[in-house]
């Protein structure tokens, strides 16, 4: 027989016993409802915000980095035939990023039809802030997250594959780095290289890498241990080909889930940096920053009224809780279906 | 147990130089006139920056200036913070105690409160408890610590006129600024007993309710899913169904027989809870108001006070490094069996 047809059937993944696990999961379905709802939200952003867009002044910098006036606003951001939807909704200029001030009032303004989420104090709209800032998070999370992973993957990688001192040196860095935590890492870094949502993204990812190292060395040393890379390294296959073709790809794959899963606790991680003034520059749409501008107004107008101006801060904590919430049902449902015994 | 001890010992000192390595080594991508402005106090002092470059070596190579760095940080010359107008070691003696109080007060309850709900989930499975800690667990673990801090300061503080924010009710403060009440420790619930004045100790308790019941809410999660399903493995093995076999109470088992050998891996979740809480400290000061490093340190990176920053880092590399140690150290007291190795 052709050695090609003796190759086993692979199992496309959709068929597989941990995606069903996964899938009949009731949790993991409102998780993924939940995230699909903010992925539309970033991607709609341009068309949600249209009526601002339109109706403040102050966003005429991403209207003209556009290239529209004020008066097609409406016609073009909500219209997909027009190429400028299609600019604003894939690559809107850096300027749209921006919430528009309404006035500079220090008072929080209530929702109304111009603004339905209100206005923050220092006259930002919540709405622009939220979903502009849902596309903060994301860019924030899956890059972080990329960076990270790729930066443990080599770590890791290396200690799993040399073993010995150096994956004995590189277990205690790791140790050290992840007992340190991530806010003294982002204070150096932004001290030394200025604040700014660069500069936190950055810190998180020299600093987090520990934990995908240490565990992707484990799952390294693990699939070492297995019987078709002793028969591979019978066959006479060289280390390097035993590790590319044989540990590699088959310790990989539980890294990649989990960590995909991180995105939500990254964003969540970032916005509490920018909540205390490390991230985003102020006025840049960040989940974080609209919980920073509502701190002034959490105990409301007078003694014993905190909730007057509940709008400036329940709707972006809102936003951020159910972010994370989403991400974390995924996370639980896919662990879960990885580790059925638990 | 002893050489165990001592193996770790000995490697705190190598790990907090490595640490001190890491941290000047980033400073080098700061100019010398940056790394100078440390040691500058005066106006008059910025105008000679040259004199100070040259009398911290700053300007020779990287070993010279890393050891006369050195040099200068073992004995306490940290650098001059202008966020606080004094030197970063005056500061940071000023404002450890109150961080301490609040830390302290924070970890031990967080823990026993997650090891305890954890242990009734497990052996409560599928019941209503499980049901609770389960949601708990999820919803506890989605807030981040300053949106639940804010939450809880709106309803309790705002609405209840509950617990209060700062350090205690103002007139105690006060007294402890007059002299009339002493400052021993620096932490307000300790001086308040030693003082023989118990309802200061109770104003400190009472204003402490709501930054712990935020840190417990949201970093018990873990504990007590870590706890649950460790416990869950051990409950079924052979060793726990013989002791059970023997007569031996319910509550004997589950806590002596079954906890002692799951809670080995809390040990590892509470290194890195101590990690998560040195940086939650620094988020429930600057909500609370509670005037710890944290509400020092963090408007001090926004303003570049550079000092102050790196004092900070190296505080935490020390703390880190000595959790660290006592993490391996509580691994050869629970689990013998490693010290032996």
């Amino acid at each position: 027989m052709n050695p090609q047809e003796m190759k086993p059937e692979r199992e496309p993944w959709y068929r597989s016993k941990t995606f069903k696990r996964f899938r009949r999961n009731p949790l993991a379905i409102v998780g993924a409802l939940l995230l699909l709802a903010f992925v539309l939200v970033a991607f709609m952003a341009p068309a949600i915000t249209a009526p601002q867009l339109a109706s403040i002044p102050a966003a005429r910098p991403c209207l003209r980095d556009l290239g529209i006036k004020r008066s097609e606003v409406m016609d073009t951001l909500r219209n997909p035939l027009s190429p400028v939807f299609w600019k604003a909704t894939l690559a809107p200029p850096e300027s749209c990023y921006n919430i528009p001030r309404d006035g500079f009032s220090p008072l929080p303004k209530p929702p109304s039809e111009k603004h339905p989420m209100g206005v923050s104090g220092g006259g930002y709209d919540v709405m622009y802030g939220l979903v502009w800032g849902t596309r903060t998070a994301f860019y924030v999370g899956f890059l972080v997250v990329g960076i990270t992973l790729s930066i443990g993957i080599v770590v890791g990688g290396l200690a799993g594959f040399i073993g010995g001192a150096v994956d004995n040196f590189i277990m205690r860095v790791t140790d050290v780095m992840l007992s340190f935590p991530r806010l003294v890492f982002v204070m150096i870094i932004a001290v030394i290289f200025g604040s700014g949502l660069t500069t936190v993204m950055l810190a998180m990812a020299v600093v987090g890498w520990a934990g995908y190292a240490r565990f992707f060395r484990g799952d390294i040393l693990r699939t070492k241990a297995q019987e078709f890379v002793d028969a591979a390294r019978a066959l006479g296959a060289s280390p390097m080909r035993v590790f590319a073709k044989h540990v590699f790809p088959n310790a990989i794959g539980t890294l990649l889930i989990l960590a995909s899963m991180d995105v939500g606790s990254i964003v969540l991680a970032a916005s509490g940096f920018s909540f205390l003034g490390l991230g985003a520059p102020v006025g840049y749409a960040d989940w974080g920053q609209m919980i920073s501008f509502a701190r002034d107004y959490i105990l409301g107008s007078a003694q014993g009224t905190p909730f007057d101006y509940w709008y400036v801060s329940v709707y972006p904590s809102l936003m951020l809780v159910l972010f994370g919430l989403a991400w974390n049902l995924l996370g639980d449902a896919v662990r879960d279906a990885l580790d059925p015994k638990s | 147990m002893t050489t165990f001890i001592a193996r770790g010992l000995l490697q705190l000192p190598v790990v907090l130089l490595a640490l001190s390595l890491l941290i000047f080594g980033m400073m080098q991508f700061l100019t010398p006139e940056q790394r100078a402005a440390t040691y500058v106090r005066t106006e008059q002092q910025a105008k000679n920056i040259d004199l100070i470059i040259r009398q911290y070596n700053l300007d020779k190579g990287f070993w010279a200036q890393y050891t006369t760095w050195l040099n200068q940080v073992l004995h306490g010359n940290l650098g001059y913070s202008k966020q606080s107008h004094e030197p970063v070691l005056t500061t940071i003696r000023k404002r450890l105690p109150v961080w301490t109080e609040l830390a302290i007060f924070m970890f031990f309850p967080t823990l026993a409160f997650g090891i305890w709900m954890g242990t009734l989930a497990a052996t409560h499975r599928d019941k209503l408890i499980d049901q609770f800690v389960r949601v708990f667990a999820i919803a506890g673990w989605s807030l981040p610590t300053f949106v639940l801090g804010i939450w809880l300061l709106a309803v309790l503080y705002g609405y209840f006129h509950c617990c209060g924010i700062g350090r205690a009710d103002d007139k105690y403060l006060i007294e402890f600024a007059k002299g009339t009440l002493k400052t021993y420790t620096g932490m307000i619930t300790i001086d308040g007993l030693l003082n023989g004045r118990p309802n200061v100790t109770f104003s400190g308790l009472k204003h402490l309710v709501m930054p712990v019941l935020t840190y417990m809410v949201v970093a018990s999660a873990q504990i007590m899913r870590v706890l649950r399903s460790s416990m869950l493995d051990v409950l079924n093995s052979d060793y726990v169904r013989t002791a059970r076999a023997k007569g031996l109470p319910e509550r004997v088992v589950n806590l002596k027989h079954a906890r002692h050998n799951a809670i080995i891996p809390i040990v590892t979740i509470a290194g890195l809870m101590f990690t998560f809480m040195l940086e939650g400290v620094f988020f429930i000061e600057i909500i609370f108001n509670i005037p710890g490093l944290g509400q020092w340190a963090v408007p001090a990176a926004i303003q570049l006070d550079f000092p102050a920053v790196i004092g900070i880092a190296l505080l935490t590399g020390v703390i880190v490094s000595i959790a660290n140690l006592v993490v391996d150290i509580l691994y050869g007291i629970i689990d013998p069996r490693i010290s032996f190795q």
